[in-house]
């Protein structure tokens, strides 16, 4: 399963009451390293099915997710559990970077 | 039985895919180790204007992931790891990566560049509050407000030119008394009304709270200092060739592997191409270029070894 997009909604649903850990992809429509990584993001969503949902939230449509969030470049990639937030990265320039966040806190 | 390649290139940019391409269609079992996508720095350039074939320009990634694709479709492999480690001086080469170790009996580094910082404390910690290597990535975060852009090359103007579409203000700063960029961009960056110039200075420090809110500025000629607000900078000084992982066994200039137009490196069945050789003009026309050549030499050296 690729990553999936989602609004505030489902974010406050499946992120913020949820219980299971899962990783969300802070992005926008133009911004061009949020492209690049995309490929790479259904790839991990792949991997790791059934253990942690890749999300992804477009800050222009949900700019009141990213100001709470306080994000300040994109992508950011944040892991959440049970609704906090326990770490993030900005901008990885590698898969292994993407998975090592995820690895961290599996 | 452990597999076996006959090449392996390190990084997916354009001079690594052509190598692919024309690798896989000499025969050539090959594999791409690219450690995010397809592209390199041209993924991250907005609009692609100089690379023959598209006269309307293309999307640097997009013509990066073409260039993936073409390569293959002759067969040529990518496995998506990042290297840790080469072992290059054996007959068979080896990769540590991200995903296991991989072998080939030759190495094509495409590893490319990166921006170069402008070394001044702090300037890590205010990456992306304040302080920015990319404008068509985190510009639009700069609506309306006023930023300073750093150096006087092509990059540096197109840079200012795609932040003065977005900006309020946008102040170049350059250590010369004039651009170095080529003339096309001098007339649409005097033109624009919201971009000012500050010549023979350079930024002496970062101003900040929490995120950037100035810098000042030094006079290369009198030594004066200014401070200059700003919400945002955005550095453009050149870049750095990324070669940690063959330092030490593969001759550098400056960074650069040495390697002429056949792309051959000091090492047998090692060779270079992009952004990462020695050369006069980094394109990706020149680096498309390079993995071409690079084909005829490798298979000249497969079939001698």
């Amino acid at each position: 399963m690729a990553a999936i997009d989602i609004n505030q909604e489902v974010f406050t649903k499946e992120v913020e009451q949820g219980t299971g850990m899962v990783l969300v992809d802070f992005w926008a429509p133009w911004c061009i390293h949020c492209r690049r990584i995309a490929p790479v993001l259904d790839q991990v969503a792949q991997k790791y099915e059934g253990r942690v949902p890749v999300l992804k939230v477009n800050i222009d449509e949900e700019p009141e997710l990213a100001r709470k969030y306080e994000i300040k470049r994109i992508p950011t990639l944040t892991v959440f559990r049970a609704g906090e937030a326990l770490g993030s990265i900005e901008e990885p320039d590698s898969k292994a970077k993407i998975e090592a966040l995820i690895e961290e806190y599996l | 039985m452990e597999q076996i390649y006959d090449v392996m290139i390190v990084g997916g940019g354009p001079g690594g895919y052509t190598a692919a391409m024309y690798c896989a269609r000499a025969g050539l079992h090959t594999v791409v180790l690219e450690k995010l996508s397809a592209g390199g720095q041209a993924a991250l350039t907005e609009w692609i204007d100089n690379y023959p074939g598209f006269e309307e320009g293309i999307e640097g990634f997009t013509l990066g992931d073409k260039m993936r694709l073409g390569a293959e479709r002759f067969g040529a492999e990518t496995l998506y790891a990042e290297v840790t480690a080469l072992s290059l001086e054996d007959r068979i080469k080896t990769a540590q990566t991200s995903e296991g170790p991989v072998k080939a009996r030759a190495v094509i580094l495409a590893t490319g560049a990166n921006p170069r910082t402008l070394n001044l404390p702090e300037e890590e910690l205010l990456l992306g509050r304040g302080v920015h290597y990319c404008a068509t990535c985190d510009g639009m975060f700069y609506k309306g407000k006023t930023v300073v852009v750093v150096g006087g090359g092509n990059s540096a103007a197109a840079e200012a030119l795609v932040l003065s579409r977005i900006a309020k203000k946008v102040i170049v700063v350059h250590r010369r008394d004039h651009l170095r960029a080529t003339k096309i961009y001098h007339e649409p960056l005097m033109k624009a009304e919201n971009v000012e110039f500050r010549w023979n200075s350079t930024v002496e420090e970062l101003l900040h709270d929490t995120k950037l809110f100035g810098v000042t500025l030094k006079d290369v000629n009198t030594g004066e200092r200014t401070q200059v607000d700003c919400d945002g900078l955005f550095v453009s000084i050149g870049r750095n060739p990324n070669t940690e992982l063959v330092q030490g066994v593969v001759t550098l200039d400056r960074g650069y592997v040495v390697a002429d137009e056949s792309t051959r490196t000091n090492i047998a069945g090692v060779f270079a191409v992009g952004d990462v050789r020695t050369k006069a003009l980094r394109q990706v026309a020149t680096a498309v270029g390079d993995g071409a050549t690079a084909s005829h030499y490798v298979e000249e050296y497969l079939a001698e070894h």
